[in-house]
């Protein structure tokens, strides 16, 4: 069964802003899938279409098998969420916090109890949960937020940017719990803008720019469409045409990227390219940087897909958390 | 991909509309109450300054009043005091604070009733408001309040003019919900300026005069004074009564409707 499919997804808040356009998904139960992308692609819109938060402009989804337009009251009983802000009530203590995101599910005053408890354990808040929210660290908000999104036991957990401003422990932590539910048999949908994260949790990845799906399949099968290795060369200041021109004879070579002052080369055999690379620039005197040789990662095909490296534009708007707000 | 077979829903516990649209609704007001207590500073100057208020107006201009021939002018200005303690406090504010924190997102998250999320904010608000207007007579009274229709009628004032202040707050939960700025709600008092001042809260219609006589027989809440002031003065007369509840009951429904409307543009 497919816990979420979308056709032709698209919203769009005037004719100028068009924050998701059209998008197709499919995402199998118990699949941890990655919405990979910088701020600013979408995520965070269709993130917010397929909770019921936001209605879509176009275009149709079901969530466990559920209308996204007709339906959106069981797909609210189906979902978990915690969205990229920790949405948290400030003068709740966290136990009242769960207990009250139970009932307001549906179970009953003592399952709500009970889980907020179990949830609180699993979260390592207990001897926090008599506290107010108000006073709780970023770390704890987020455990907090991410039980909150589990007490009523979904079979599909959205998580919006869940590593987001977290410390690397905290971080590691996170993963591991996420992990663990999904080898439970949660789906888990989780956007991102860090490749490592997509890289290392997901089963498959989508990769959006600008509102599009510009590639799609497991992190193993994306790379390996780059279908090369990947030699990267920095040249000097206004030498990054010369270079590439010079280049363009070089043996086994696919596909050339330019990025600031630096070249990526996507080609059969890196080892024997790196050879000719340094030969070709030198004998043209063209002042010559690092060079190195790599495997292709997710941001080689973010870098194919969209002609950018998705690393530069996340630290580039990593201030701007924006994405859904245009 | 043109016409994918989605795939089918596996069946749901069933789901109980009403029994638990209620129970959230129970469930979010005991929250807001919660919310209210917790944060005392907010409600005592709310409690303070209608009592103020009264004892000004009574102590100012009870000698002049009396000698204008209005003969218990305590009386005249209890429903005054009440409507301004009604009116105090910024209602919605606790909403926008959920809306700016996300908190409020969270709520639209889960399948309770929308509704639910206003009604129970609206409830716990009505506690609010009735607490604040009934501190007014509480100490209105052993100040030497002579009351016409005694607690009967008292418990019909409180009533009657909670449902006013609900019907005032509904304004500011419906600014809360369409903006989700606080500044924006918070100046939503500013409304109460013409409704207090451009009707008779200070002397009788009889003695308003031109432009401020024709605005105060626009101003719904001429007609809840003076079902208010016959409780209050004269005893029970079911004329002046019925005009000051059709009066809360039309500035009711068209408060309500906005914030309704609001609740709906948002969750959109």
């Amino acid at each position: 069964m497919r816990a979420i499919q979308t056709e032709r997804l698209r919203k769009e808040y005037s004719d100028e802003i068009i924050a998701v356009d059209g998008i197709d998904l499919q995402v199998e139960e118990g699949e941890m899938f990655a919405f990979l992308g910088p701020n600013g692609a979408g995520k965070t819109t269709t993130v917010r279409m397929l909770t019921t938060l936001l209605r879509p402009t176009s275009g149709r989804a079901t969530v466990a098998g559920f209308d996204l337009l007709q339906d959106q009251h069981a797909i609210r009983r189906t979902i978990g969420v915690a969205l990229q802000e920790a949405g948290l009530d400030p003068l709740s203590t966290g136990r009242e916090l769960l207990q009250l995101q139970a009932q307001l599910c549906g179970l009953s005053t003592t399952d709500s109890k009970r889980r907020a408890q179990e949830m609180l354990e699993l979260v390592g808040l207990t001897d926090a949960s008599e506290r107010n929210v108000k006073t709780y660290s970023g770390g704890m908000k987020r455990r907090l937020d991410l039980a909150s999104a589990l007490v009523h036991e979904p079979r599909i957990l959205f998580l919006d940017e869940p590593t987001e401003g977290l410390d690397p422990a905290s971080r590691q932590s996170v993963w591991q719990e996420v992990q663990r539910l999904n080898q439970r048999g949660m789906t888990v949908f989780l956007t991102t803008h860090y490749l490592e994260e997509a890289d290392r949790l997901a089963d498959r990845v989508a990769i959006i720019d600008h509102g599009y799906v510009v590639a799609e399949g497991t992190p193993a099968e994306l790379k390996a469409s780059v279908g090369s290795d990947v030699v990267t060369v920095h040249v000097g200041y206004g030498m990054v045409e010369p270079a590439k021109s010079l280049l363009s004879t070089l043996e086994g070579l696919r596909e050339t990227r330019t990025n600031g002052s630096s070249l990526t080369l996507f080609v059969e055999d890196g080892t024997q390219a790196v050879a000719q690379v340094i030969r070709l620039l030198d004998g043209a005197n063209v002042e010559l940087g690092a060079v190195s040789v790599a495997q292709p990662s997710l941001d080689e095909v973010f870098l194919k897909a969209t002609g950018s490296r998705l690393e530069g534009a996340a630290a580039a708007t990593s201030e701007d958390n924006s994405d859904g707000n245009h | 991909m043109a016409t994918t077979e989605m795939t089918a829903a596996l069946p749901l516990p069933a789901w109980n509309f009403w029994g638990e649209t209620l129970r959230a609704t129970v469930l979010l007001g005991k929250r807001e109450i919660r919310t209210v207590l917790r944060t005392p500073a907010y409600l005592i100057p709310n409690l303070m300054v209608p009592i103020f208020f009264y004892f000004v107006m009574v102590g100012s201009l009870e000698e002049f009043a009396t000698r204008s021939g209005i003969e218990n002018w305590q009386a005249f200005q209890v429903p005054v005091g009440i409507l301004f303690a009604v009116q105090s406090g910024s209602a919605g504010l606790n909403m926008v604070a959920d809306i700016e924190s996300g908190y409020f997102d969270k709520l639209l998250l889960t399948p309770a009733n929308r509704l639910a999320i206003l009604i129970g904010a609206m409830g716990a608000d009505f506690f609010r408001i009735m607490l604040q207007g009934a501190i007014v007579l509480a100490v209105a009274v052993p100040a030497g309040l002579h009351f016409e229709t005694g607690l009967p009628g008292m418990v019909a004032m409180i009533l009657i003019l909670s449902v006013w202040g609900l019907a005032f707050s509904a304004i500011g939960f419906a600014v809360a919900l369409k903006t989700g700025n606080s500044q924006a709600t918070q100046s939503i008092w500013t409304l109460f300026i013409p409704l207090m001042f451009l009707t008779t809260a200070f002397a009788p219609l009889e003695a308003l005069s031109g432009w401020l006589k024709v605005a105060a027989t626009l101003n719904p809440m001429t007609y809840v004074l003076k079902g208010m002031r016959s409780l209050s003065m004269q005893g029970w007369d079911t004329g002046a009564l019925s005009e000051a509840i059709l009066a809360v009951v039309v500035f009711g429904a068209l408060t309500m409707t906005m914030a309704f409307l609001s609740m709906r543009g948002r969750v959109k």
